[in-house]
């Protein structure tokens, strides 16, 4: 190894323009997925290794700009600010170079030497758009390399590049935008007036520019850091030039087009793109929903018809290692076999056996996000997610949640708004996920025999209106504000990569994996110690006794003490409740499905499903929702909230079905 | 050549025109810049129902909300005969 320090190499570049692939390509199974420091924004960094040099690549937020309106562009330009990478690789879309170089014309006025990694050069040729590498290079004034990451094609030749611009061996002469002439007088007066203020490690020229754009946060900094008389005089230029920021952008795609007419020639212009053909009918109304449902019932059938099975399988697997185990333990006290086997085994092994379903469900939608389908989903459900005071984009993570609300909640970081994203979160947990799906049929199947689909989709449907309703009385009441501006890109269709599709995948079936591992592993054994101490029967515990304690709560909604120790150990993760109840109605070798008819009545089934499909989510969703809503008063709020709709949802269900003798 | 200004959610669908300018906040105004709609750029609209509008600009489809397409004002020759 080379003796000198890691290289730090910052990857860039606006969201669709394949950067994911980049980084995946260079970092592989190294990459770690984490957050930025004290925010929820997901932070992947990975090492290569390339001709005896180590790099530690830093992938940054996909933003189309740096200026701070969103929690991204901050992280994206702070991070650049105080690390000083030593080489920024800015990942352009050859089809679209005009704002990959708008992205450009901000990263230059930064510390930073950038390279150009010019992407999807086969796709720009293919529409008839070539662009003149040398020309190109010429006129930014830095090196770039032309590359199309998918076909793995470029990648050496931009890690040669990368070492020799860090090492300072390259030619590095950029030209950087100007602001529109009518503005430079300003632009100059401005300069002399915060020269002396600006604090290291910011340049003037940098934070000139942002104040002139309105950049909230350095308007803040420098207001701070300014004498006061120097300060009024500069916001009374500002009052006369209220146009600053059209000066900056438009001195910037002055200079765009410069650099494109000089190096960028197009010909077949007007052809029509697969891309429209096919948006032609997926994003209209009339064949939009149609194709979406079907989209979403294939991942579904997808889902069951091959995980359930799987998952049965591991089940299986799971008894009969306990039962192996069984004999293994007979040394230790009870408490510890107790504990590995039911607590343990029993808990998180059960949610474990979910993997496969998780699996397949995951891959099906990471499938569809790499294709470019989603955000025409979004596109096509923005118009109802408006009812709910929510725009498209909300849609993904929602969806995510029928798999496991752990991604879902996690996933709302797509979404720019705090307010939206808030209400997402919120909003998340009505979505039923595959565990809760396991119970509803589960016990439907035992309780209700031929009518069981039926009370299945039904409850399914309760769900959704639940989300529904909850979603309108938040953002009338609790959540109101300005109408969100909804903003997405809508990429190219193209042939789904393997290896973009696994790696989203790993993390998101790692993050699952995590909490079982932690959170749930922790309240399966806490709750088994509940359920067995003081020892004896079950009846006698703690959880026995609180179970007890609530029954006349429970008596409004047709519920026993055992239905609601099973609903208090769906805390823990909502499958568990299948195995309480089998403990608690002695359902041993009869088997769970048997015991039930006898013991639940209709009208206590269906009250104890609502009650089960609207409840508190499980421990590890709880904790990704308080770890991502960032307020103690909100997170206390949706649990409250959670709680009040269930019990009410319960009560209504239970007399309802008592009425029409269901 | 007769051209006048309309809000882009006033066109209709094939329609192009070249964008004049964006009225609203700075930052709309600068999200927008990211993605190449600025005052200046060719602009087609390629889908306006009652939903939110999908337009094409420097070769990428932007989905937007009826408000802020709105916002975005297009010089258009009404008697275009293309679209």
């Amino acid at each position: 190894m080379n003796n000198r320090g890691k290289l730090i190499i910052v990857l860039a570049g606006q969201p669709n323009v394949g950067k994911s692939t980049v980084f995946n390509v260079l970092t592989g199974l190294s990459q770690h997925v984490g957050n930025w420091p004290g925010k929820t924004v997901e932070k992947k960094e990975g090492i290569h290794v390339y001709d005896d040099v180590e790099m530690r690549i830093v992938d940054l937020p996909g933003t189309y700009s740096l200026t701070a309106f969103s929690e991204e562009e901050k992280i994206a330009r702070d991070f650049v600010i105080n690390e000083r990478p030593d080489v920024m690789v800015l990942i352009a879309n050859a089809a679209a170079l005009e704002r990959s170089l708008y992205l450009l014309s901000e990263l230059l006025l930064l510390d930073s030497p950038v390279l150009v990694a010019l992407n999807m050069v086969d796709v720009a040729e293919g529409q008839g758009i070539h662009i003149d590498i040398n020309s190109l290079q010429n006129c930014l004034g830095i090196p770039v390399i032309p590359m199309v990451a998918r076909k793995n094609k470029g990648i050496k030749e931009i890690l040669s590049q990368v070492i020799l611009l860090a090492d300072g061996k390259l030619k590095y002469n950029p030209r950087i935008p100007d602001i529109s002439q009518d503005h430079r007088d300003i632009f100059l007066k401005l300069i002399k007036l915060t020269k002396e203020h600006i604090p290291a490690p910011y340049t003037v020229r940098w934070a000139v520019t942002k104040l002139m754009e309105g950049d909230p946060e350095i308007l803040r900094m420098i207001e701070d850091t300014m004498p006061v008389d120097k300060w009024s005089e500069i916001k009374s230029l500002f009052l006369k030039h209220e146009d600053s920021l059209r000066a900056v952008v438009g001195g910037r795609y002055d200079w765009i087009e410069t650099v494109i007419r000089d190096s960028v020639s197009r010909f077949k212009r007007g052809q029509v793109l697969a891309t429209d053909r096919l948006d032609h009918v997926l994003t209209r109304p009339l064949f939009g929903i149609p194709a979406l449902l079907g989209a979403l019932a294939t991942v579904f059938f997808l889902t069951y018809k091959v995980g359930s099975p799987m998952q049965r399988l591991l089940e299986g697997l799971v008894k009969s290692f306990a039962r192996w185990a069984g004999p293994l333990l007979s040394w230790a006290p009870g408490w510890i076999s107790g504990i590995v086997l039911d607590g343990i085994l029993g808990g998180a092994g059960t949610v474990l056996t979910f993997l496969p379903i998780l699996l397949i469900f995951f891959t099906s939608m990471a499938f569809l996000e790499d294709v470019g389908y989603m955000a025409r989903a979004a596109f096509v459900m923005d118009r109802f997610m408006h009812t709910i005071g929510l725009h498209g984009k909300s849609f993904l993570p929602m969806f995510l949640g029928f798999g496991c609300n752990v991604p879902a909640v996690l996933g709302t970081r797509i979404i720019e708004s705090k307010r939206a994203r808030l209400l997402t979160i919120f909003l998340a947990p009505f979505v039923p996920c595959t565990a809760r799906l396991a119970v509803l049929t589960l016990v439907a199947a035992a309780v209700f025999r031929e009518r069981a689909a039926f009370i299945s989709w039904s409850l399914v449907a309760v769900n959704i209106l639940a989300l529904g309703f909850s979603g309108m009385l938040a953002s009338r009441l609790f959540l109101r504000g300005e109408p969100m501006p909804f903003i997405m890109e809508l990429p190219l269709y193209h042939k789904p990569n393997p290896k973009t599709i696994g790696m989203v995948v790993w993390n998101r079936t790692k993050a699952f994996v995590k909490k079982a591992g932690t959170v749930i592993l922790g309240f399966s054994i806490l709750i088994w110690l509940m359920s067995n101490i003081p020892g004896g029967r079950i009846e006698d515990s703690v959880l026995g006794r609180l179970g007890r304690l609530l029954e006349p709560l429970g008596a409004f909604m047709g519920l026993d003490w055992r239905m609601l120790v099973a609903l208090l150990g769906s805390f823990v993760a909502k499958e568990n409740s299948i195995a309480m109840l089998g403990v608690l109605y002695g359902a041993g070798e009869k088997g769970l499905r048997n015991v039930l008819p006898d013991m639940m009545s209709h009208a206590s089934a269906l009250s104890f499903l609502v009650v089960l499909m609207l409840f508190i989510p499980c421990a590890a969703t709880v904790s990704v929702i308080k770890q991502e809503i960032e307020s103690w008063k909100w997170f206390l709020f949706s649990i409250i909230f959670m709680l009040l709709i269930s019990l009410g949802g319960g009560i209504a269900a239970y007399r309802l079905a008592l009425l029409f003798g269901i | 050549m007769d051209k006048k200004l309309f809000p882009v959610t006033s066109l209709k669908e094939g329609k192009e025109g070249v964008i004049h300018s964006i009225s609203g906040g700075l930052s709309l105004i600068s999200r927008l810049a990211g993605m190449g709609v600025i005052p200046g750029a060719e602009i087609e609209v390629l889908q306006n129902n009652r939903g939110p509008v999908i337009v094409l600009v420097n070769n990428t489809r932007v989905a937007l909300g009826r408000g802020q397409a709105s916002k975005i004002l297009v010089a258009f020759d009404p008697s275009q005969k293309k679209g």
